[in-house]
Protein backbone atom coordinates (compact mmCIF):
# COMPACT_ATOMS: atom_id res chain seq x y z
CA UNK A 1 0.00 0.00 0.00
CA UNK A 2 1.31 3.50 -1.21
CA UNK A 3 1.69 6.33 1.65
CA UNK A 4 -0.61 8.62 -0.47
CA UNK A 5 -3.99 5.88 -0.56
CA UNK A 6 -2.52 5.55 3.65
CA UNK A 7 -3.10 9.10 4.23
CA UNK A 8 -6.19 9.59 2.16
CA UNK A 9 -7.89 6.60 4.63
CA UNK A 10 -6.43 8.36 7.44
CA UNK A 11 -7.87 11.67 6.52
CA UNK A 12 -11.30 10.04 5.87
CA UNK A 13 -11.29 8.75 9.17
CA UNK A 14 -9.96 11.58 11.10
CA UNK A 15 -12.37 13.86 9.42
CA UNK A 16 -15.21 11.32 10.34
CA UNK A 17 -14.19 11.43 14.08
CA UNK A 18 -13.75 15.07 13.89
CA UNK A 19 -17.35 15.57 13.30
CA UNK A 20 -18.32 13.12 14.96
CA UNK A 21 -17.02 14.61 18.18
CA UNK A 22 -17.38 18.03 17.32
CA UNK A 23 -21.05 16.60 17.50
CA UNK A 24 -20.90 14.92 20.69
CA UNK A 25 -19.22 17.56 22.69
CA UNK A 26 -21.93 20.09 21.41
CA UNK A 27 -24.51 17.99 23.07
CA UNK A 28 -22.02 17.14 25.71
CA UNK A 29 -21.73 20.92 26.57
CA UNK A 30 -24.83 21.49 26.47
CA UNK A 31 -25.76 19.08 29.26
CA UNK A 32 -22.50 20.85 30.77
CA UNK A 33 -24.37 24.20 30.65
CA UNK A 34 -27.70 23.34 31.98
CA UNK A 35 -25.37 21.54 35.32
CA UNK A 36 -23.72 25.01 35.15
CA UNK A 37 -27.14 26.65 34.89
CA UNK A 38 -29.18 24.26 37.55
CA UNK A 39 -26.22 23.45 40.02
CA UNK A 40 -27.13 19.65 39.26
CA UNK A 41 -23.51 18.45 38.28
CA UNK A 42 -24.12 15.17 37.11
CA UNK A 43 -23.79 16.14 33.91
CA UNK A 44 -20.37 17.93 34.36
CA UNK A 45 -19.55 15.06 35.86
CA UNK A 46 -19.88 12.95 32.48
CA UNK A 47 -17.66 15.57 31.49
CA UNK A 48 -14.93 14.54 33.98
CA UNK A 49 -15.67 10.53 33.43
CA UNK A 50 -15.27 11.12 29.51
CA UNK A 51 -12.29 13.20 29.90
CA UNK A 52 -10.60 10.89 32.65
CA UNK A 53 -11.01 7.79 30.65
CA UNK A 54 -9.27 9.35 27.13
CA UNK A 55 -6.78 11.04 28.96
CA UNK A 56 -5.97 7.68 30.94
CA UNK A 57 -5.40 6.12 27.46
CA UNK A 58 -2.91 8.63 26.69
CA UNK A 59 -1.16 8.89 30.06
CA UNK A 60 -0.58 5.19 30.09
CA UNK A 61 0.54 5.54 26.37
CA UNK A 62 3.37 7.78 27.65
CA UNK A 63 4.45 5.86 30.10
CA UNK A 64 4.68 2.73 28.16
CA UNK A 65 6.80 4.89 25.55
CA UNK A 66 9.71 6.22 28.28
CA UNK A 67 9.60 2.70 30.11
CA UNK A 68 10.15 1.18 26.10
CA UNK A 69 12.97 3.73 25.90
CA UNK A 70 14.37 3.45 29.48
CA UNK A 71 14.62 -0.26 29.24
CA UNK A 72 15.91 -0.02 25.44
CA UNK A 73 13.03 -2.44 24.52
CA UNK A 74 13.54 -2.99 20.51
CA UNK A 75 10.34 -5.69 20.09
CA UNK A 76 7.63 -2.95 20.81
CA UNK A 77 9.37 -0.50 18.02
CA UNK A 78 6.45 -0.76 15.10
CA UNK A 79 4.11 -0.32 18.23
CA UNK A 80 5.52 2.70 19.65
CA UNK A 81 5.23 5.11 16.56
CA UNK A 82 1.32 4.21 17.23
CA UNK A 83 1.47 5.27 20.90
CA UNK A 84 3.13 8.71 19.45
CA UNK A 85 0.56 8.97 17.41
CA UNK A 86 -2.22 8.55 19.81
CA UNK A 87 0.20 11.03 22.08
CA UNK A 88 -0.81 13.86 19.93
CA UNK A 89 -4.05 14.26 21.58
CA UNK A 90 -2.66 15.95 24.75
CA UNK A 91 -3.15 19.53 24.25
CA UNK A 92 -6.91 18.93 22.87
CA UNK A 93 -7.27 17.17 26.22
CA UNK A 94 -5.68 20.68 27.54
CA UNK A 95 -8.38 22.62 25.34
CA UNK A 96 -11.18 20.43 26.85
CA UNK A 97 -10.07 20.45 30.31
CA UNK A 98 -10.45 24.04 30.46
CA UNK A 99 -14.70 24.32 31.01
CA UNK A 100 -13.94 22.01 34.06
CA UNK A 101 -11.05 24.63 34.83
CA UNK A 102 -13.81 27.50 34.47
CA UNK A 103 -15.90 26.55 37.08
CA UNK A 104 -13.88 27.78 40.20
CA UNK A 105 -13.26 31.18 38.30
CA UNK A 106 -16.16 32.04 36.46
CA UNK A 107 -19.22 30.08 37.98
CA UNK A 108 -21.26 32.04 41.30
CA UNK A 109 -20.59 28.53 43.21
CA UNK A 110 -16.52 27.91 42.59
CA UNK A 111 -17.36 24.32 44.56
CA UNK A 112 -19.88 23.08 42.12
CA UNK A 113 -18.08 20.21 41.11
CA UNK A 114 -15.33 20.11 43.65
CA UNK A 115 -17.17 21.26 46.34
CA UNK A 116 -13.86 22.28 48.65
CA UNK A 117 -13.49 25.04 46.30
CA UNK A 118 -16.14 27.58 48.06
CA UNK A 119 -16.21 27.76 51.72
CA UNK A 120 -19.68 28.06 51.78
CA UNK A 121 -21.00 24.80 50.62
CA UNK A 122 -22.87 22.27 53.14
CA UNK A 123 -21.01 18.92 54.35
CA UNK A 124 -24.05 17.22 55.18
CA UNK A 125 -23.77 16.64 59.45
CA UNK A 126 -20.50 18.44 59.43
CA UNK A 127 -21.89 22.41 59.24
CA UNK A 128 -19.82 24.15 56.19
CA UNK A 129 -16.70 23.89 54.25
CA UNK A 130 -15.18 26.96 55.97
CA UNK A 131 -15.63 25.46 59.53
CA UNK A 132 -14.28 22.35 58.58
CA UNK A 133 -10.67 22.00 60.26
CA UNK A 134 -9.77 18.69 57.72
CA UNK A 135 -10.39 21.77 55.42
CA UNK A 136 -8.56 23.91 57.20
CA UNK A 137 -5.16 21.62 57.34
CA UNK A 138 -5.64 20.76 53.76
CA UNK A 139 -6.17 24.15 52.55
CA UNK A 140 -2.62 24.88 52.12
CA UNK A 141 -2.71 22.37 49.14
CA UNK A 142 -6.54 22.79 48.25
CA UNK A 143 -7.15 26.07 47.19
CA UNK A 144 -7.90 27.56 43.92
CA UNK A 145 -4.76 29.08 42.83
CA UNK A 146 -2.65 26.22 43.53
CA UNK A 147 -5.07 23.94 42.08
CA UNK A 148 -5.08 26.33 38.87
CA UNK A 149 -1.31 26.13 38.66
CA UNK A 150 -1.23 22.36 39.43
CA UNK A 151 -3.59 21.72 36.37
CA UNK A 152 -1.26 23.65 34.10
CA UNK A 153 1.83 22.22 35.31
CA UNK A 154 0.57 18.69 34.81
CA UNK A 155 -0.64 19.47 31.41
CA UNK A 156 2.59 21.25 30.69
CA UNK A 157 4.80 18.20 31.76
CA UNK A 158 1.99 15.57 29.42
CA UNK A 159 2.13 18.25 26.44
CA UNK A 160 6.15 18.87 26.94
CA UNK A 161 7.41 15.14 27.49
CA UNK A 162 4.69 14.22 24.18
CA UNK A 163 5.69 16.78 22.11
CA UNK A 164 9.43 16.59 22.22
CA UNK A 165 9.50 12.32 22.40
CA UNK A 166 7.20 12.83 18.88
CA UNK A 167 9.76 15.48 17.47
CA UNK A 168 12.84 13.17 17.44
CA UNK A 169 10.95 9.96 16.43
CA UNK A 170 9.56 11.72 13.78
CA UNK A 171 12.77 13.69 12.58
CA UNK A 172 14.64 10.05 13.02
CA UNK A 173 13.02 9.05 10.16
CA UNK A 174 13.98 11.83 8.08
CA UNK A 175 17.90 12.48 8.77
CA UNK A 176 18.52 8.93 10.69
CA UNK A 177 20.43 11.17 13.18
CA UNK A 178 21.24 8.67 16.37
CA UNK A 179 21.29 11.73 18.34
CA UNK A 180 17.51 11.83 18.38
CA UNK A 181 17.34 8.02 20.32
CA UNK A 182 20.11 9.30 23.21
CA UNK A 183 17.71 12.63 23.38
CA UNK A 184 14.61 10.48 23.73
CA UNK A 185 15.86 7.80 26.22
CA UNK A 186 17.70 11.14 28.57
CA UNK A 187 14.47 12.52 28.55
CA UNK A 188 12.68 9.49 29.36
CA UNK A 189 14.53 8.63 32.30
CA UNK A 190 13.85 12.58 33.89
CA UNK A 191 10.21 12.49 32.31
CA UNK A 192 9.16 8.93 33.81
CA UNK A 193 9.71 10.78 37.68
CA UNK A 194 7.75 13.83 35.74
CA UNK A 195 5.20 11.89 34.05
CA UNK A 196 4.25 9.72 37.43
CA UNK A 197 4.15 12.81 39.48
CA UNK A 198 1.84 14.84 37.23
CA UNK A 199 -0.02 12.09 37.10
CA UNK A 200 -0.44 11.25 41.04
CA UNK A 201 -1.56 15.08 41.44
CA UNK A 202 -3.99 14.54 38.59
CA UNK A 203 -5.48 11.79 39.79
CA UNK A 204 -5.92 13.69 43.74
CA UNK A 205 -7.21 17.31 42.03
CA UNK A 206 -10.18 15.73 39.79
CA UNK A 207 -10.53 12.87 41.32
CA UNK A 208 -9.73 12.15 44.96
CA UNK A 209 -10.78 15.47 46.39
CA UNK A 210 -14.16 15.39 45.37
CA UNK A 211 -14.26 13.77 48.81
CA UNK A 212 -11.75 16.07 50.03
CA UNK A 213 -11.90 14.20 53.37
CA UNK A 214 -10.23 10.91 52.59
CA UNK A 215 -6.83 9.71 52.96
CA UNK A 216 -5.37 7.30 50.68
CA UNK A 217 -1.64 6.90 49.81
CA UNK A 218 -2.60 4.50 47.45
CA UNK A 219 -4.73 6.83 44.91
CA UNK A 220 -1.92 7.59 42.75
CA UNK A 221 -0.69 4.42 42.12
CA UNK A 222 -4.62 3.16 41.54
CA UNK A 223 -4.78 5.37 38.55
CA UNK A 224 -1.42 4.84 37.24
CA UNK A 225 -2.41 0.75 37.05
CA UNK A 226 -6.25 2.34 35.26
CA UNK A 227 -3.98 4.30 32.95
CA UNK A 228 -1.33 1.43 32.25
CA UNK A 229 -4.77 -1.37 31.71
CA UNK A 230 -6.57 1.61 29.66
CA UNK A 231 -3.43 1.61 27.23
CA UNK A 232 -2.34 -1.26 26.71
CA UNK A 233 -6.15 -2.61 26.04
CA UNK A 234 -6.33 0.38 23.72
CA UNK A 235 -2.99 -0.55 21.97
CA UNK A 236 -4.44 -4.02 21.15
CA UNK A 237 -7.51 -2.77 19.44
CA UNK A 238 -5.68 0.29 17.75
CA UNK A 239 -3.00 -2.25 16.45
CA UNK A 240 -5.37 -4.79 15.08
CA UNK A 241 -7.07 -2.66 13.10
CA UNK A 242 -4.07 -1.12 11.57
CA UNK A 243 -3.24 -4.57 11.12
CA UNK A 244 -6.56 -5.45 9.69
CA UNK A 245 -7.05 -2.63 6.99
CA UNK A 246 -3.99 -0.89 7.83
CA UNK A 247 -0.17 -0.03 7.29
CA UNK A 248 0.35 -2.48 10.08
CA UNK A 249 -0.53 -5.33 7.59
CA UNK A 250 2.16 -8.27 7.60
CA UNK A 251 3.89 -6.34 10.73
CA UNK A 252 2.46 -6.83 13.13
CA UNK A 253 3.05 -10.52 14.75
CA UNK A 254 1.60 -12.90 16.70
CA UNK A 255 4.59 -12.13 19.56
CA UNK A 256 3.90 -8.42 19.51
CA UNK A 257 0.09 -8.80 20.46
CA UNK A 258 1.52 -11.96 22.74
CA UNK A 259 3.68 -9.72 24.48
CA UNK A 260 0.90 -6.44 25.24
CA UNK A 261 -1.51 -9.34 26.07
CA UNK A 262 0.58 -10.95 28.70
CA UNK A 263 1.57 -7.30 29.70
CA UNK A 264 -2.30 -6.35 30.10
CA UNK A 265 -2.26 -9.31 32.73
CA UNK A 266 0.37 -8.39 34.55
CA UNK A 267 -1.16 -5.03 35.02
CA UNK A 268 -4.79 -6.48 36.30
CA UNK A 269 -3.22 -8.52 38.91
CA UNK A 270 -0.73 -5.14 39.80
CA UNK A 271 -4.80 -3.26 39.80
CA UNK A 272 -6.36 -5.32 41.50
CA UNK A 273 -3.50 -5.41 43.94
CA UNK A 274 -3.24 -1.77 44.21
CA UNK A 275 -7.23 -1.58 44.79
CA UNK A 276 -7.30 -4.27 47.13
CA UNK A 277 -4.41 -2.67 48.92
CA UNK A 278 -6.24 0.64 49.31
CA UNK A 279 -9.80 -1.02 50.95
CA UNK A 280 -7.32 -3.39 52.79
CA UNK A 281 -5.66 -1.09 54.69
CA UNK A 282 -8.67 0.84 55.70
CA UNK A 283 -10.49 -1.92 56.31
CA UNK A 284 -7.97 -3.30 59.03
CA UNK A 285 -7.42 0.51 60.34
CA UNK A 286 -11.36 1.12 60.78
CA UNK A 287 -11.31 4.95 61.10
CA UNK A 288 -14.37 6.52 60.24
CA UNK A 289 -12.16 9.68 58.50
CA UNK A 290 -11.26 6.82 56.37
CA UNK A 291 -13.74 3.96 56.04
CA UNK A 292 -16.88 6.98 54.99
CA UNK A 293 -15.51 7.24 51.14
CA UNK A 294 -16.37 2.58 51.37
CA UNK A 295 -19.39 3.31 53.42
CA UNK A 296 -20.91 4.94 50.55
CA UNK A 297 -19.78 2.77 47.58
CA UNK A 298 -21.58 0.23 49.40
CA UNK A 299 -24.69 1.24 51.74
CA UNK A 300 -27.48 3.90 52.18
CA UNK A 301 -27.42 6.02 55.08
CA UNK A 302 -30.04 3.87 56.72
CA UNK A 303 -27.67 1.04 56.37
CA UNK A 304 -29.72 -0.23 53.00
CA UNK A 305 -27.19 -2.08 50.08
CA UNK A 306 -27.55 0.65 47.28
CA UNK A 307 -26.32 0.45 43.42
CA UNK A 308 -22.78 0.85 44.48
CA UNK A 309 -22.74 -2.03 46.13
CA UNK A 310 -23.39 -3.85 42.79
CA UNK A 311 -20.47 -1.87 41.19
CA UNK A 312 -18.04 -2.89 43.36
CA UNK A 313 -18.91 -6.53 43.02
CA UNK A 314 -18.99 -6.27 39.15
CA UNK A 315 -15.68 -5.03 39.32
CA UNK A 316 -14.36 -7.04 41.62
CA UNK A 317 -15.43 -10.28 39.58
CA UNK A 318 -15.89 -8.01 35.98
CA UNK A 319 -12.64 -5.95 36.36
CA UNK A 320 -10.34 -8.84 38.16
CA UNK A 321 -11.30 -11.98 38.19
CA UNK A 322 -12.91 -12.76 34.55
CA UNK A 323 -9.98 -10.80 32.85
CA UNK A 324 -7.33 -12.64 34.97
CA UNK A 325 -8.66 -15.88 34.49
CA UNK A 326 -9.24 -15.16 30.76
CA UNK A 327 -5.39 -13.62 29.98
CA UNK A 328 -4.30 -17.16 32.00
CA UNK A 329 -4.57 -18.83 28.90
CA UNK A 330 -2.26 -18.67 26.19
CA UNK A 331 -5.26 -19.19 23.12
CA UNK A 332 -6.42 -15.76 24.74
CA UNK A 333 -3.17 -14.16 24.11
CA UNK A 334 -2.55 -15.00 20.77
CA UNK A 335 -6.09 -15.40 19.39
CA UNK A 336 -6.92 -11.88 17.79
CA UNK A 337 -10.80 -11.92 18.31
CA UNK A 338 -10.40 -13.58 22.00
CA UNK A 339 -7.48 -10.61 22.63
CA UNK A 340 -9.57 -8.12 21.23
CA UNK A 341 -12.58 -8.76 22.91
CA UNK A 342 -10.66 -9.48 26.54
CA UNK A 343 -9.26 -5.13 25.77
CA UNK A 344 -12.92 -4.16 25.48
CA UNK A 345 -13.94 -5.79 28.34
CA UNK A 346 -11.57 -4.36 30.37
CA UNK A 347 -11.53 -0.49 28.56
CA UNK A 348 -15.49 -1.41 29.65
CA UNK A 349 -14.58 -1.44 32.95
CA UNK A 350 -11.98 0.47 32.99
CA UNK A 351 -14.64 3.46 32.43
CA UNK A 352 -17.31 1.42 35.33
CA UNK A 353 -13.76 2.25 37.56
CA UNK A 354 -14.25 5.70 37.15
CA UNK A 355 -17.90 5.97 37.34
CA UNK A 356 -17.35 4.10 40.92
CA UNK A 357 -14.60 6.70 41.91
CA UNK A 358 -16.25 10.00 40.60
CA UNK A 359 -20.15 9.81 40.92
CA UNK A 360 -20.63 8.98 44.62
CA UNK A 361 -18.13 11.44 45.79
CA UNK A 362 -20.51 14.36 46.14
CA UNK A 363 -22.89 13.19 49.05
CA UNK A 364 -25.95 15.43 49.14
CA UNK A 365 -27.88 16.65 52.46
CA UNK A 366 -31.88 15.15 52.53
CA UNK A 367 -34.70 17.44 51.59
CA UNK A 368 -35.68 16.55 55.64
CA UNK A 369 -34.09 14.56 58.48
CA UNK A 370 -30.70 13.72 59.27
CA UNK A 371 -27.96 11.86 56.87
CA UNK A 372 -26.92 12.45 53.65
CA UNK A 373 -27.92 11.11 50.14
CA UNK A 374 -25.56 9.03 47.99
CA UNK A 375 -25.82 9.86 44.34
CA UNK A 376 -26.48 6.41 42.67
CA UNK A 377 -25.43 4.92 40.15
CA UNK A 378 -27.06 5.80 36.57
CA UNK A 379 -25.57 6.65 32.76
CA UNK A 380 -26.95 9.66 31.25
CA UNK A 381 -26.92 10.57 27.35
CA UNK A 382 -24.15 13.56 28.57
CA UNK A 383 -21.92 10.71 29.09
CA UNK A 384 -22.57 8.84 26.33
CA UNK A 385 -22.05 12.17 24.49
CA UNK A 386 -18.99 13.19 26.37
CA UNK A 387 -16.74 9.73 25.72
CA UNK A 388 -17.93 10.22 22.02
CA UNK A 389 -17.23 14.09 21.39
CA UNK A 390 -13.94 13.80 23.38
CA UNK A 391 -12.90 10.48 21.85
CA UNK A 392 -13.76 11.49 18.11
CA UNK A 393 -11.57 14.86 18.68
CA UNK A 394 -8.85 12.38 20.16
CA UNK A 395 -8.91 9.89 17.02
CA UNK A 396 -8.95 13.27 14.72
CA UNK A 397 -5.51 13.60 16.42
CA UNK A 398 -4.01 10.73 16.19
CA UNK A 399 -5.12 10.98 12.64
CA UNK A 400 -3.87 13.79 11.54
CA UNK A 401 -0.33 12.96 13.43
CA UNK A 402 -0.50 9.73 11.27
CA UNK A 403 -0.20 11.76 8.41
CA UNK A 404 2.50 13.71 9.43
CA UNK A 405 5.17 10.44 9.77
CA UNK A 406 5.77 7.14 8.56
CA UNK A 407 3.85 4.53 10.14
CA UNK A 408 6.61 2.90 11.78
CA UNK A 409 9.98 4.39 12.71
CA UNK A 410 11.92 2.71 9.26
CA UNK A 411 15.07 4.70 10.47
CA UNK A 412 15.30 3.47 14.54
CA UNK A 413 18.07 0.61 15.04
CA UNK A 414 15.64 -1.65 16.17
CA UNK A 415 13.21 -1.99 13.44
CA UNK A 416 14.51 -5.02 12.30
CA UNK A 417 14.25 -6.82 15.58
CA UNK A 418 10.67 -5.63 15.96
CA UNK A 419 9.55 -6.73 12.54
CA UNK A 420 11.48 -9.92 13.23
CA UNK A 421 10.21 -10.37 16.59
CA UNK A 422 9.34 -14.14 17.02
CA UNK A 423 7.82 -15.35 20.78
CA UNK B 1 20.25 -60.67 19.16
CA UNK B 2 20.24 -57.89 22.04
CA UNK B 3 16.90 -55.52 21.97
CA UNK B 4 17.75 -52.07 20.29
CA UNK B 5 16.55 -48.65 22.05
CA UNK B 6 16.66 -47.31 18.83
CA UNK B 7 18.06 -45.80 15.76
CA UNK B 8 20.12 -42.06 16.07
CA UNK B 9 21.08 -39.87 13.07
CA UNK B 10 23.14 -36.69 13.08
CA UNK B 11 22.93 -33.55 11.47
CA UNK B 12 25.41 -31.06 9.65
CA UNK B 13 23.91 -27.68 10.61
CA UNK B 14 20.83 -26.19 12.55
CA UNK B 15 18.87 -25.58 9.52
CA UNK B 16 19.38 -29.62 7.74
CA UNK B 17 18.43 -30.49 11.78
CA UNK B 18 15.20 -28.56 11.99
CA UNK B 19 13.75 -29.23 8.64
CA UNK B 20 14.43 -32.86 9.22
CA UNK B 21 12.52 -32.63 12.09
CA UNK B 22 9.95 -31.44 10.33
CA UNK B 23 10.43 -34.65 7.98
CA UNK B 24 10.33 -36.88 10.65
CA UNK B 25 6.79 -35.13 12.01
CA UNK B 26 5.40 -35.14 8.85
CA UNK B 27 6.43 -38.91 7.99
CA UNK B 28 3.84 -39.35 11.12
CA UNK B 29 6.38 -41.08 13.94
CA UNK B 30 5.71 -40.02 17.60
CA UNK B 31 8.17 -41.30 19.70
CA UNK B 32 11.01 -39.78 18.70
CA UNK B 33 12.97 -36.39 20.01
CA UNK B 34 15.63 -34.07 18.98
CA UNK B 35 18.77 -33.75 20.81
CA UNK B 36 21.30 -30.08 20.71
CA UNK B 37 23.23 -28.61 23.18
CA UNK B 38 21.41 -25.18 22.63
CA UNK B 39 18.03 -24.17 22.28
CA UNK B 40 16.59 -24.30 18.84
CA UNK B 41 14.05 -21.48 18.28
CA UNK B 42 11.12 -22.95 16.89
CA UNK B 43 11.44 -26.67 17.32
CA UNK B 44 8.55 -27.49 19.92
CA UNK B 45 6.67 -26.87 16.83
CA UNK B 46 8.86 -28.40 14.36
CA UNK B 47 8.66 -31.55 15.96
CA UNK B 48 4.79 -31.47 15.71
CA UNK B 49 4.54 -31.06 20.28
CA UNK B 50 1.48 -29.58 21.79
CA UNK B 51 1.84 -27.30 24.29
CA UNK B 52 2.86 -27.82 27.98
CA UNK B 53 0.95 -29.24 30.09
CA UNK B 54 2.58 -27.45 33.25
CA UNK B 55 -0.26 -24.56 33.41
CA UNK B 56 -2.59 -26.98 34.30
CA UNK B 57 -0.50 -28.04 37.13
CA UNK B 58 -0.18 -24.69 37.88
CA UNK B 59 -3.44 -23.50 38.01
CA UNK B 60 -4.76 -26.74 40.15
CA UNK B 61 -2.03 -25.81 42.37
CA UNK B 62 -3.05 -22.04 42.80
CA UNK B 63 -6.76 -23.32 43.07
CA UNK B 64 -5.90 -25.35 46.36
CA UNK B 65 -3.83 -22.64 47.89
CA UNK B 66 -6.42 -20.28 47.59
CA UNK B 67 -9.01 -22.69 48.98
CA UNK B 68 -6.79 -24.07 51.60
CA UNK B 69 -5.74 -20.93 52.95
CA UNK B 70 -9.72 -19.79 53.25
CA UNK B 71 -10.53 -22.91 55.06
CA UNK B 72 -7.52 -22.58 56.81
CA UNK B 73 -8.25 -18.65 58.44
CA UNK B 74 -11.91 -19.48 59.10
CA UNK B 75 -11.28 -22.83 61.29
CA UNK B 76 -8.67 -21.56 63.09
CA UNK B 77 -10.54 -17.87 63.71
CA UNK B 78 -14.14 -18.50 63.04
CA UNK B 79 -14.56 -21.92 64.23
CA UNK B 80 -11.96 -23.26 66.26
CA UNK B 81 -10.67 -20.77 68.44
CA UNK B 82 -12.99 -17.26 67.78
CA UNK B 83 -11.10 -14.06 68.29
CA UNK B 84 -12.80 -10.83 68.14
CA UNK B 85 -10.13 -8.73 66.45
CA UNK B 86 -11.05 -5.07 66.16
CA UNK B 87 -14.13 -5.81 66.59
CA UNK B 88 -14.64 -7.07 62.94
CA UNK B 89 -16.16 -10.27 61.91
CA UNK B 90 -14.78 -13.48 63.17
CA UNK B 91 -14.58 -13.97 59.12
CA UNK B 92 -14.84 -12.67 56.02
CA UNK B 93 -13.35 -12.48 53.06
CA UNK B 94 -11.10 -9.50 53.59
CA UNK B 95 -8.59 -9.59 56.40
CA UNK B 96 -7.48 -13.31 55.61
CA UNK B 97 -6.85 -12.11 51.63
CA UNK B 98 -2.74 -12.23 52.38
CA UNK B 99 -2.69 -15.67 53.34
CA UNK B 100 -4.94 -16.86 50.70
CA UNK B 101 -2.82 -14.83 48.54
CA UNK B 102 0.58 -16.01 48.91
CA UNK B 103 -0.85 -19.88 49.63
CA UNK B 104 -2.41 -19.50 45.89
CA UNK B 105 1.47 -18.26 44.83
CA UNK B 106 3.31 -20.98 47.27
CA UNK B 107 1.10 -23.75 45.84
CA UNK B 108 0.91 -22.66 42.56
CA UNK B 109 4.50 -22.61 42.30
CA UNK B 110 4.85 -26.36 43.79
CA UNK B 111 2.45 -27.29 40.89
CA UNK B 112 5.08 -26.00 38.55
CA UNK B 113 7.93 -27.24 40.01
CA UNK B 114 6.17 -31.02 40.31
CA UNK B 115 4.21 -30.65 36.70
CA UNK B 116 7.40 -29.67 35.19
CA UNK B 117 8.49 -32.95 36.73
CA UNK B 118 5.65 -35.16 35.93
CA UNK B 119 5.77 -33.85 32.50
CA UNK B 120 9.73 -34.37 31.93
CA UNK B 121 9.64 -37.94 33.79
CA UNK B 122 11.65 -36.97 35.79
CA UNK B 123 14.17 -37.76 37.59
CA UNK B 124 16.10 -39.80 34.65
CA UNK B 125 19.01 -40.71 35.64
CA UNK B 126 20.10 -43.38 32.52
CA UNK B 127 18.93 -43.19 29.08
CA UNK B 128 19.90 -46.06 26.85
CA UNK B 129 21.16 -43.31 24.55
CA UNK B 130 24.28 -42.89 26.44
CA UNK B 131 25.34 -46.25 25.18
CA UNK B 132 26.17 -44.58 22.10
CA UNK B 133 29.39 -42.76 22.13
CA UNK B 134 28.53 -40.36 18.94
CA UNK B 135 25.51 -39.36 21.24
CA UNK B 136 27.60 -38.51 23.79
CA UNK B 137 29.15 -35.58 21.13
CA UNK B 138 25.54 -33.88 21.96
CA UNK B 139 26.53 -31.97 24.61
CA UNK B 140 28.97 -30.48 22.16
CA UNK B 141 28.07 -29.51 18.57
CA UNK B 142 26.74 -32.75 17.62
CA UNK B 143 22.76 -32.20 16.55
CA UNK B 144 20.97 -35.69 16.50
CA UNK B 145 17.24 -36.79 15.94
CA UNK B 146 16.71 -40.54 17.81
CA UNK B 147 13.70 -42.65 16.60
CA UNK B 148 13.24 -45.16 19.35
CA UNK B 149 12.19 -48.61 18.50
CA UNK B 150 8.99 -48.03 20.53
CA UNK B 151 7.57 -46.40 18.17
CA UNK B 152 4.49 -48.08 15.93
CA UNK B 153 5.89 -47.02 12.43
CA UNK B 154 9.66 -48.01 13.58
CA UNK B 155 10.99 -50.68 11.36
CA UNK B 156 15.04 -50.71 11.42
CA UNK B 157 15.40 -51.01 7.69
CA UNK B 158 12.91 -48.53 6.35
CA UNK B 159 13.60 -45.93 9.45
CA UNK B 160 17.12 -46.12 8.76
CA UNK B 161 16.60 -45.77 4.92
CA UNK B 162 14.00 -42.48 5.91
CA UNK B 163 17.00 -41.04 7.92
CA UNK B 164 19.31 -41.17 5.30
CA UNK B 165 16.48 -39.31 2.88
CA UNK B 166 16.14 -36.81 4.97
CA UNK B 167 19.80 -35.78 5.30
CA UNK B 168 21.29 -37.97 8.35
CA UNK B 169 24.79 -39.00 8.92
CA UNK B 170 26.70 -41.35 11.02
CA UNK B 171 23.38 -43.38 11.77
CA UNK B 172 23.69 -45.72 14.47
CA UNK B 173 21.34 -47.98 15.76
CA UNK B 174 21.62 -48.09 19.88
CA UNK B 175 21.31 -51.03 22.02
CA UNK B 176 18.76 -50.56 25.19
Amino acid sequence: MSSDTINSKGSQVGLIALVVGIVGIVIALFGFKQGWDTGEVRPIMSWLIALGFWLSIAIGMLFLVQIWYVFHARWPTIIRRQCEHFMAAFPYLLVLFLPLLAIPFLHENPGLLWKWMDGHNELPGHGTVAEDPLYAWKSPFLNIQFFAIRAIGIFAVFIGVATLLRKWSFDMDTTGNINNMHNARRLSSLGLFLTAIAMTLGSIDWFKSLEYHWFSTMYGVWFFAACMRAALASIIILTVVLAYKGYLKGILKQAHRYDIACMMLAFTVFWAYISFSQYFLIYSANIPEETFWYNIREKNFDGGLNSWWWVSMGLIFGHFLTPFLLLLWYKTKVVIWRTVGVSIWILSFHLLDLYWNIIPGKLVAPDHGAGYLVRQFSVSIYDLAALVGIGGICIFAMCRSMKKAEPIPIRDPNILTSINYTE
Amino acid sequence: MTEKYGIIASFPDTPSFFHAAEKVRDAGYKKWDTYSSFPVHGMPEAQGQARSKVPVFTFLGGITGFTVGLLMVWWMNAYDYPLIIRGQPFFSPVFPFPIMYELTILLAAFGTLGGMFITNLLPQHYSPLFNSDQFLEVSGDRLVIAIEARDGQYDVVATRQFLEEIGGTDIEEVSA
